[in-house]
């Protein structure tokens, strides 16, 4: 894969390969960028290795006292040159001379023989010829033109005649300083190339931009928990709040507290999952067992058993949670309800599981009707883009009177069962102390489900594959 | 539950005047009944276990009559005072203790009417009759019977000709061989002598709760016949005589009393119950404020009699209507008679605010946090095999927490983790674009007080380069930006994850799940091919 590279790193690079060896002031001039953004670009080029960093020492030289002396009055062989051109003779006496430079007469002397310019013969000096600039000289001027006092070493490119100056004291000082300087590496190269030439390539070369692209697949929710999502905002809309319970409840609260006899048929084994070996050390408080036995030994005329209502079983409906915060609240005005995994003993087929979702809802109040139930249907189903809903009469063991809503479904082009309701029998809610009525429905969440996506088995929606859980759009 | 069949041209005829077929199926959903499917000939419909009287079509009509106005008010039942006796002996007590029966004479049988009766027969002794331990019936040819009758307890060695069978057989012969024997031979398993009916000329015509003799069986040549009930609860017994009482009128078959005698027994009467109703009930609990010609009108179309005594409506109800408890029934019976479609639904105002539940504020929060990493949501059941969860997994299974006479393998097993059945999703899933990555939240199950509900978040990313380092990256990402938690892994040792690449999670020293890669042998099992790393998460203490 090509490197991708910011802009900065790309001048930085584009930089370098002109001149390497750039520090990272020259590197601001030449890029123009902030001296911030250039030393940000080296930590980011050094990282990924397009860049070497060398921590280099640069040497420096300036004139010494000596130097700045010649540079006013010339070097002391010029000032005995000179001297020597102003005598009709071009000699002088070795002792004149002398006096004329003073403590300088040594070097300048010296330097003069060294360049050919004069000989000594017999106490006296003679100018024999000159040249107009010495090396030395030259290099003495180079220094000073330059603006600052410190030179680089490099760049006096005549080594020889430094050194000769060197050599002389007090003319030249040296110094040295650490600096950063930045080359670029060869994967710099090509990164630098890569990034020029993708840059232009991609701007160059038209693409099929009609061509399909790459499939990917967002995460998402499963369209059935987007279903409960739902169900539940409507019914927080509509002023309720949600209970939670366990889907292990004794059959205390799952049956007798509905005023389900114990040898009801929809307590066997066949029908509900009871736990083996397991059951609840207790269920309910010493008034609520004595009220719910009553209740049954007086409307079913049996003898009613404590150990058979500890039986753990697998809620078969959530309304034991409804009922037990009812029981225990004793509320005389809310509006509750509770979404959760019931089960049944069922054999598993394309219209029953053996475990599924349902919800529920209950309204307790001193007023609350048969009517009121029937408009919260009507009020629901509008809001779950419902339009057509119709009531029929129908039986449940704990509420009386019962009814279960009908929906017209437009896909199937026929009426649907949706939800069983009804209100609490007084066999139910006086044992428990619920003084008021109480309004209840519910039904499969499932049921919603299948119509909303158009599925015909309800197996689908547990067999998680991907292919189904990928294509299904989130917006319905 | 029971579906009856209803055929057209009978219907027609019972009910007495002439109804249109549309209007016939467009009025059973208002007795409660469901229509499971139609014909040009019949129609199949599904009626509630307690109204036993809807077994028949008779007693179908009966109600179809009052709603369609052909008759109002309940059915009268006209019991003749007959002179045959049944004698119950003092053996029986410990047994099955109660009889009661009627005869029903002068009536005409097709296989129809055979048909519907053996029916009724049925769910009577599967409602009522609970399986047959409460209550049973029998129905006899009365021309094959010499009265007295005796009830009473005889060893099993005891024999007679069963119905359906040519042979004479034992007791014990018919509870081990015969198919009804066999299912119902567990309700005499506690009594070494068992019931039986026998008549003067010492012939047994009843085995209760098992089989009747073969020698009275109903044929289309019988005329008039008996009915028996034995029960372990009188009023019970005397509930389901009353139903084929009536059903029996109905079929045009006149009633005759047999007096029962013996200790504890009684001879039966079937009388209605009164019943007083407030309308004050009525309005309050149907939001209707009908006025009290309108409140009798509505029980008498319900086929029930009601007349207003001091501003209170005083019904009378017969004894075949064994659903009706009290008055919140009588209630629901006006609510039919009016019409549940004439009812107005009222929206009540709310007086509370709604609220979602902390629990799934949270459980929401995670689950976005979850797809915002990538994961995409599935749905498995608590309810597992033990297969899945602990076999192919390589889990130890001491803790197993199982439900008893599950119908399927796949659904018996409460599930402890979750983890295993993303596998399983993942393995069914083979033939899907990589990378795979899913979640899953839910409820766990484990041994505790009795025994206990923990919600566990596990997931699992399948794709060719998955590490460790990657599911683990999902976890602290998950801690730390759904509860600002900084966990802490601790190196562990798990048969479903790969040795040396397995960690416990641990917030301030406590372990609350595992994380690593999931061990080759036990993708193999899965049938995986490709690498797995996943983690599974106790929530309980988080949300």
């Amino acid at each position: 894969m090509s490197q991708v590279l910011h802009p900065i790193e790309q001048k930085i690079l584009k930089s370098l390969l002109e001149r390497q060896n750039l520090t990272p002031e020259e590197l601001t001039e030449k890029t123009q960028l902030s001296i911030d953004q250039v030393r940000r670009g080296i930590e980011w080029l050094k990282f990924k290795d397009l860049i070497q960093v060398n921590e280099s020492e640069r040497n420096f030289v300036m004139l010494g006292k000596r130097g700045n002396e010649a540079l006013q009055n010339g070097l002391p062989e010029r000032r005995l040159v000179n001297y020597l051109k102003s005598l009709p003779t071009f000699s002088c006496e070795i002792n004149e001379a002398k006096d004329q430079l003073q403590n300088e007469f040594g070097p300048a002397i010296a330097n003069a023989k060294k360049n050919g310019w004069m000989e000594i013969h017999e106490n006296r000096i003679m100018l024999r010829g000159y040249h107009d600039h010495t090396s030395e000289e030259k290099i003495i001027k180079l220094i000073a033109s330059k603006n600052s006092t410190m030179v680089s070493l490099d760049e006096i490119e005549d080594k020889d005649s430094l050194d000769l100056l060197k050599k002389r004291p007090e003319f030249l000082n040296f110094a040295s300083t650490k600096y950063v300087t930045v080359s670029i590496t060869e994967k710099g190269m090509a990164a630098a190339k890569n990034a020029t030439s993708q840059i232009t390539e991609s701007v160059k070369r038209a693409i099929d931009v009609e061509a399909p692209a790459p499939v990917i697949f967002a995460a998402r929710s499963h369209p059935l928990t987007d279903v409960i999502d739902e169900v539940r905002e409507i019914f927080v809309s509509l002023g309720f709040a949600e209970l939670v319970g366990n889907s292990i409840q004794s059959s205390f609260w799952n049956f007798d507290a509905l005023f389900i006899p114990q040898d009801h048929p929809a307590r066997e084994m066949q029908d509900t999952f009871y736990l083996k070996d397991i059951s609840a050390k207790s269920v309910a408080t010493p008034k609520q067992i004595k009220q719910v036995d009553m209740a049954h030994q007086n409307g079913w005329h049996y003898d009613w058993r404590l150990d058979a209502a500890k039986r753990m079983v697998l809620r078969t409906h959530t309304t034991c949670v409804t009922i037990k915060a009812l029981a225990d609240q004793k509320y005389d005005e809310a509006r509750l309800f509770s979404i959760g995994r019931v089960f049944r003993n069922e054999k598993v087929s394309y219209k029953h599981l053996v475990e599924f979702n349902q919800v529920e809802g209950v309204v307790v109040g001193k007023n609350v009707t048969l009517q009121d139930l029937m408009g919260l249907q009507m009020e629901f189903y509008r809001k779950m883009g419902i339009k057509k809903a119709k009531f029929w009469p129908t039986f449940f063991p704990y509420t009386e009177p019962s009814l279960q809503s009908m929906i017209y479904n437009e896909r199937l082009g026929k009426w649907v069962e949706l939800f069983g309701m009804g209100i609490f029998r007084p066999e139910v809610t006086k044992p428990l102390g619920i003084k008021n009525p109480v309004l209840a429905w519910g039904g499969g969440i499932e049921r919603i489900a299948m119509l909303r996506y158009g599925l015909d088995d309800v197996r689908e929606l547990y067999n998680n594959k991907l292919g189904w859980l990928r294509s299904v759009p989130k917006c319905q | 539950m029971p579906v009856v069949t209803l055929y057209f041209n009978r219907i027609t005829k019972l009910l007495g005047s002439k109804v249109s077929r549309e209007k016939i199926t467009s009025t059973l959903p208002f007795l409660g009944l469901d229509i499971e499917d139609e014909t040009s000939d019949y129609i199949n419909v599904e009626y509630s276990p307690n109204r036993p009287d809807f077994s028949t079509d008779y007693g179908i009509v009966s109600s179809l009559q009052g709603l369609l106005g052909i008759k109002l008010g309940a059915p009268k039942l006209g019991i003749k005072k007959g002179n045959h006796v049944i004698k119950a002996d003092a053996s029986v007590a410990k047994v099955r203790p109660y009889i009661v029966a009627i005869e029903a004479l002068n009536g005409k049988i097709d296989d129809e009417t055979i048909r519907q009766i053996i029916t009724m027969q049925e769910d009577l002794h599967n409602g009522i009759g609970r399986k047959r331990k409460k209550v049973s019936v029998g129905i006899h040819d009365l021309g094959k019977i010499k009265f007295p009758l005796v009830y009473k307890t005889v060893e099993r060695t005891h024999r007679f000709i069963p119905l359906n069978s040519q042979d004479s057989m034992t007791i014990s012969e018919i509870l081990d061989k015969t198919e009804t024997g066999l299912a119902y031979a567990h309700l005499l398993k506690e009594n070494k002598k068992v019931p039986v009916i026998v008549d003067s000329a010492e012939n047994t015509i009843s085995f209760p709760p098992i089989i009747n003799s073969n020698l009275t069986e109903v044929t289309t040549a019988s005329r008039n016949l008996l009915i028996e009930v034995t029960a372990t609860d009188k009023n019970a017994a005397e509930d389901a005589l009353a139903v084929m009482a009536y059903t029996m009128q109905n079929a045009g078959f006149q009633l005759s009393s047999i007096r029962v005698s013996g200790p504890r027994n009684s001879t039966p009467i079937l009388a209605s119950r009164n019943m007083l109703l407030d309308p004050v009930l009525v309005k309050n609990t149907l939001g209707l404020d009908m006025p009290t010609s309108m409140v009798v009108k509505s029980l008498r179309k319900s086929r029930l009699d009601a007349t207003v005594k001091s501003k209170k409506i005083l019904c009378l109800v017969p004894r075949y209507r064994t659903d009706i408890f009290g008055p919140i029934d009588l209630v629901e019976e006006i609510a039919l008679g009016y019409g549940i479609q004439n009812l107005e639904p009222t929206i009540p105002q709310a007086k509370s605010a709604g609220q979602k539940n902390k629990v799934t504020v949270s459980l929401e929060a995670i689950r976005s946090t979850m797809i915002g990493l990538g994961y995409s949501e599935v749905m498995n059941f608590g309810l597992a095999g033990k297969h899945t969860l602990y076999d192919l997994a390589k889990r130890d299974s001491s803790g197993m927490i199982s439900v008893s006479d599950a119908k399927s393998q796949e659904h018996q097993i409460l599930r402890d983790a979750l983890l295993p059945g993303l596998i399983d999703v993942l393995s069914k899933n083979i033939h899907e674009t990589y990378p795979q990555r899913i979640f899953e939240m839910g409820t766990a199950f484990y041994r505790g007080d009795p025994v206990g509900e923990e919600i566990h978040l596990a997931c699992a990313s399948a794709h060719n380069d998955v590490n460790y380092t990657e599911i683990k990256s999902i976890l602290q990402s998950l801690l730390k930006s759904g509860f600002d938690i900084t966990s802490t892994t601790k190196i562990s040792n798990d048969p479903l994850f790969v040795q040396g690449r397995t960690a416990d999670i641990l917030i301030d020293d406590k372990k609350i799940g595992i994380v690593g890669e999931l061990a080759p042998e036990a993708l193999d099992n899965f049938k995986l091919r490709i690498p797995v790393a996943g983690f599974e998460l106790n929530l309980t203490d988080l949300i």
